[in-house]
């Protein structure tokens, strides 16, 4: 009976100001030390100002993850020595004197299984750290703060995870989740990060950190599960202790004697008054939520006849749900979908490629009215498409400078097919034989055109030429 | 009762390094002894009174960079980084 | 020109242009020069003032708009951030830290033109009752400099009391304005918490510690609050009220007043005679301005000592953190220390009072104690809140003598740890519950002085100064015989 619990963390990147000070949220761009102030970096006399919208985001998330929030929520100190840590302590959220935490006993569904969310809570990110030097001996440890005080949102889970791949679809319902919520950038570099914990057979639980990835979590949960059901095969003691994912070797490894104090001293932090969010305030939050995206998938599979998994994938994905939802009218809901999902895809699939992409909403649904007029065949879709991510040409434009226009010609067409036979003897005698492989002649002719000729008159022309 | 291991354990925690540990025992035995005065009040059913704000009286999300730059008032190394000692 | 002058006889005295801002300044700095070795209130003298004084000078004869200070030279604890000054909290872990920034208060008295005259001395990290736990070496008591001058703000009283400058900015977090201001004979306001913001004081215990002025007169205290206080979005603590005026209405009397003796601070065993006595004849006083006096009882005071060593060594042993001597502090490379090691080595300039307390901050919040200490002590901290709210309902003030004892010599308290403590039993009440509290200098007897303490309900300052100026009226205090 194998047990998975799941701490996330997640950075609320859409966020414009750190969690206690005006300084960025994101850290990315600076040069090291260029994004600090009094507050983030620990100097003497300095106080922590929380950042209202941090809250408001904190509390969709836990709506979205169907938790109880409370009427009042408060900070607490968490004590410990680290480079990283400013103050030498991490304000962070529990719950203590009843639910002070900003969601509590939410829960979210996993291919039909219910995952249970302990706890969600507001905390501040520390510094990086940076090392230096080749060696062991002259290695030095530098520290960069431009991170310290960057929200977070700590996601806890019960234990609830039964294998790894349960894990990595979740991380992923999650992911799109918060990104549909425009609370994050899941995507950004050190945006999320997960701690797991594993036990077997009602054993011991082990906490596995310091994982780099997702991809890695998943492999980290499998190495683990697997150490320890060896160890029980051979009736050797689990420890419970904290083990550290070693990437390059691909273990974990225990972290016994590079641990932190289990002694955290926790105790309320006075600096920030408790604050309450009336109910008033939490409907309002409510309301102007996003829309969830099993909600977005439902109605994009009733109101627009959508195929499930092509609703599946608009939906999860809020680059493609906002380009859907903007380029599409009554009628060309469907077509506007599967372009989506199927020529476009490819050439959008990356941030870099979505960050330089020039294609507007409106370039869409231009291309899918002109298909249904047939001004161009549905096969010059994705090189229209690839002009239009890469040059933000319309479609007019597109279409004069290239030659895109649909051949229908039946001379200009009557043409190349007669070139194409020739050069084709055995397919045209195998067509003669077996109508069906008339296809093949087909996407000759297709090719040769790149695409333009228009498909049901080149079938025509070259069955009468067959003579079949 | 406060023992030896229990001082040098907290002394460790809160990165205090002291060499006289019996000293110290005495003084915190003494002090926890006279804070065990705080078990005869009758505090029972007493709720925590605390202080309280609202959300919308909270700071606005606004990026305002620093008027001056941290780093130049700090201990730094190639003025860009501040060192930390070696991790163990 | 009187250094012992007020300072609003200060500002009427340089509009009147019975002096220059440069010549009172100037006479101020030699007063420093000449006291401060005895006395040692201060561990940096400003040498930009007499420069300031002379811009001041220049604007008031352009007949520019002058700020309401007027100059006036006022010193600053030696914990809270003055930007460019190195700020040490009379420790040697700050010996090298220069503040990046000035804090809320002491800005706002330098906006309102006062010339901070420079920084005063305290007990390292503001713990302790006597200055003598600067690492800096001790303050004197300038009424006789065998004696300690109360603390933490010692050097901040003594700079007001011995007029080398006409006010100063303390902080109490335990007694610590209200303490020394007895002790030397001047008028010490803890104002109510949220009040002042704290933004640039240097924190030990944050969940009580106010910043309050130290002045010569209780008109003063209120001239200076009212610059002072006011909401801060740089302190989410401070609270909204609307701003009066203190000095407003100040001198309407008591007559008719509810005034509440706390007898757990006036009738224990731990009173000395000289201040009982003096608590009796204030009393009296009282009595005669019209005020009906009555003894009444809080009865969670007995607990609230330990109660509140217990949540301040459980805060500073969190706010020092931070003093890891990696981002700033002292000279101390790291070469060849690990992490660990080398902070332990660095905080070995702790002195030893403020080592005590990490150890006790070490012990009592963590997961073995915190239930049995924090966890009652902030139950204690509730409940002598809700006592001394509903004791407002009835009384317009609660008095007792700001410190059971006189002023006493160097090295006589600070051996027991307990007896020591207990010197704060009268005024932690005023910080755990966040009340205002105010010590008036009352009688000197066997030329040590003595203090009363009044205290008035939350944001009621205004009604607080009006119990102190009436008290005051009626006192005539000798010179300082210094």
């Amino acid at each position: 009976m194998v047990k998975i619990g799941l701490e996330i963390h997640c950075q609320l990147t859409k966020l414009k100001s750190k969690l206690f000070c005006s300084c960025k949220a994101d850290y990315r761009e600076f040069e090291p030390n260029m994004n600090i102030c009094p507050i983030c970096s620990g100097i003497p006399g300095s106080l922590p100002l929380l950042n209202q919208s941090a809250v408001e985001k904190a509390t969709t998330i836990a709506m979205a993850l169907n938790c109880e929030i409370p009427e009042k929520i408060a900070f607490f100190r968490k004590n410990y020595f680290y480079p990283d840590l400013p103050k030498n302590f991490q304000i962070t959220q529990l719950n203590a004197y009843g639910d002070t935490s900003i969601g509590s006993r939410g829960k979210i569904s996993v291919n039909n299984k219910e995952i249970r969310i302990r706890r969600i809570q507001l905390e501040e990110d520390p510094g990086r750290l940076i090392y230096e030097g080749a060696t062991e001996r002259t290695k030095i440890t530098l520290v960069d703060y431009n991170r310290a005080g960057t929200p977070l949102v700590e996601i806890v889970t019960e234990p609830d995870f039964e294998n790894p791949s349960e894990v990595r679809i979740f991380l992923n319902i999650l992911s799109d989740l918060l990104e549909n919520l425009g609370v994050s950038d899941p995507g950004l570099e050190g945006a999320m990060r997960a701690d797991a914990n594993v036990s077997i057979e009602g054993g011991v639980k082990v906490e596995i950190k310091n994982i780099g990835s997702f991809h890695d979590l998943e492999k980290a949960v499998h190495f683990e599960i697997t150490r320890q059901q060896s160890l029980h095969e051979r009736e050797i003691e689990i420890i419970q202790e904290t083990r550290h994912w070693d990437d390059r070797r691909k273990i974990t490894v225990s972290s016994r004697g590079k641990e932190e104090e289990g002694e955290y001293r926790y105790f309320l932090e006075s600096d920030i008054p408790w604050v309450n969010i009336r109910s008033d305030k939490k409907d309002q939050l409510k309301t102007t939520m996003p829309e969830n995206i099993s909600s977005k998938k439902e109605r994009y599979i009733s109101k627009y006849s959508i195929a499930p998994q092509v609703a599946d994938i608009l939906a999860s994905d809020k680059y493609y749900s906002e380009l859907f939802e903007k380029s599409h009218s009554e009628n060309d809901a469907k077509d506007i979908a599967n372009l989506i999902t199927t020529d476009l895809m490819g050439l959008v699939d990356t941030r870099e490629k979505r960050d330089s992409s020039k294609l507007l909403a409106t370039h869409l649904s231009e291309l899918v009215d002109a298909i249904a007029k047939k001004r161009i065949t549905r096969t010059s879709a994705k090189d229209i498409l690839q002009d239009m991510v890469k040059t933000g040409n319309s479609l007019s434009v597109i279409l004069e400078k290239g030659d895109l226009n649909q051949i229908s010609n039946r001379d200009e067409l009557s043409q190349i097919i007669s070139d194409v036979l020739s050069n084709e003897e055995n397919a045209a005698n195998e067509a003669r034989l077996k109508p069906e492989t008339i296809n093949f002649l087909v996407g000759k002719v297709m090719q040769k055109t790149k695409g333009k000729a228009d498909p049901i008159v080149t079938l025509e022309i070259l069955k009468e030429k067959l003579g079949i | 009762m406060v023992n030896e291991d229990e001082i040098a354990n907290v002394a460790n925690l809160m990165r205090i390094d002291i060499e006289d540990h019996s000293v110290h025992i005495k003084r915190v035995q003494k002090m926890l002894e006279y804070f065990d005065i705080l078990d005869k009040a009758d505090i029972g059913s007493v709720e925590l009174l605390v202080q309280e704000t609202d959300l919308e009286k909270l700071r606005t999300d606004d990026h305002i960079p620093y008027e001056k730059n941290i780093i130049d008032f700090l201990k730094t190394y190639k003025e860009k980084y501040v060192k930390a000692p070696k991790m163990n | 020109m009187d250094l012992g002058i007020s300072a609003l006889n200060y500002v009427t005295s340089i509009k009147n242009g019975d002096f220059t801002v440069e010549e009172f300044i100037e006479k101020t700095l030699e007063r420093i020069k000449d006291v401060d070795e005895k006395v040692h209130a201060f561990l940096q003298v400003s040498d930009t003032a007499l420069e300031k004084a002379n811009k001041i000078d220049r604007r008031i004869k352009s007949n520019d708009k002058i700020g309401k200070f007027y100059g006036m030279p006022i010193s600053v604890k030696d914990n809270m951030c003055v930007e460019g000054t190195i700020t040490t909290c009379a420790s040697k872990v700050l010996e090298n830290f220069i503040a990046p920034y000035t804090g809320t208060a002491v800005s706002r008295l330098e906006s309102d033109d006062a010339i901070i005259i420079g920084k005063t001395n305290l007990d390292e990290f503001a713990m302790g009752l006597s200055t003598e736990f600067s690492a800096y070496g001790p303050s004197r008591n300038p009424w006789n400099t065998d004696f300690v001058p109360g603390g933490s703000s010692g050097g901040s009283a003594v700079s007001v009391s011995a007029n080398e400058c006409i006010a100063s900015l303390g902080s109490d977090t335990g007694g610590s304005i209200r303490n020394p201001a007895s002790f030397c004979s001047v008028v010490g306001l803890k104002p109510t918490y949220g009040l002042v913001s704290r933004y640039g004081l240097i924190s030990y215990a944050n969940s009580i510690e106010q910043i309050g002025p130290m002045t010569r007169t209780v008109e003063d205290s209120a001239f200076l609050l009212n610059s002072i206080s006011g909401v801060d979005s740089n302190d989410n603590t401070t609270v909204e009220k609307s701003h009066h005026d203190y000095l407003q209405n100040i001198d309407v009397g008591i007559s008719g007043k509810n005034i509440g003796i706390v007898s757990e601070m006036t009738n224990s065993d731990g009173v000395s005679t000289e201040v009982m006595n003096a608590t009796n004849n204030a009393i009296k006083t009282f009595e005669k301005l019209g005020a009906n006096c009555e003894e009444m009882s809080l009865g969670s005071v007995p607990y609230a000592v330990a109660a509140y060593y217990t949540i301040t060594s459980t805060e500073a042993g969190s706010n020092l953190a931070r003093y890891d001597n990696i981002r700033y502090g002292y000279d101390f490379d790291s070469e060849g220390f690990e992490f660990n090691s080398y902070i332990s080595k660095a905080r070995k300039k702790l002195g030893p009072e403020v080592t005590r307390r990490m150890i006790l901050g070490g012990f009592v919040p963590s997961a073995g104690y915190a239930g049995k200490y924090f966890l009652k002590a902030l139950k204690v901290k509730s409940k002598l809140t809700t006592e001394i709210d509903n004791a407002f309902k009835k009384f317009d003030f609660l008095i007792s003598p700001t410190v059971p004892i006189q002023p006493f010599k160097f090295g006589e308290k600070i051996e027991d740890p307990v007896s020591f403590m207990l010197i704060d039993f009268n005024t932690v009440t005023a910080n755990l519950t966040g009340k205002p509290a105010i010590s008036v200098p009352y009688e000197n007897s066997n030329g040590l002085p003595i203090g009363i303490q009044i205290m008035a309900n939350s944001f009621e300052e205004n009604k607080l100064f009006q119990a102190a100026y009436a008290l005051e009226k009626t006192v005539d205090l000798p010179e300082v015989p210094l």
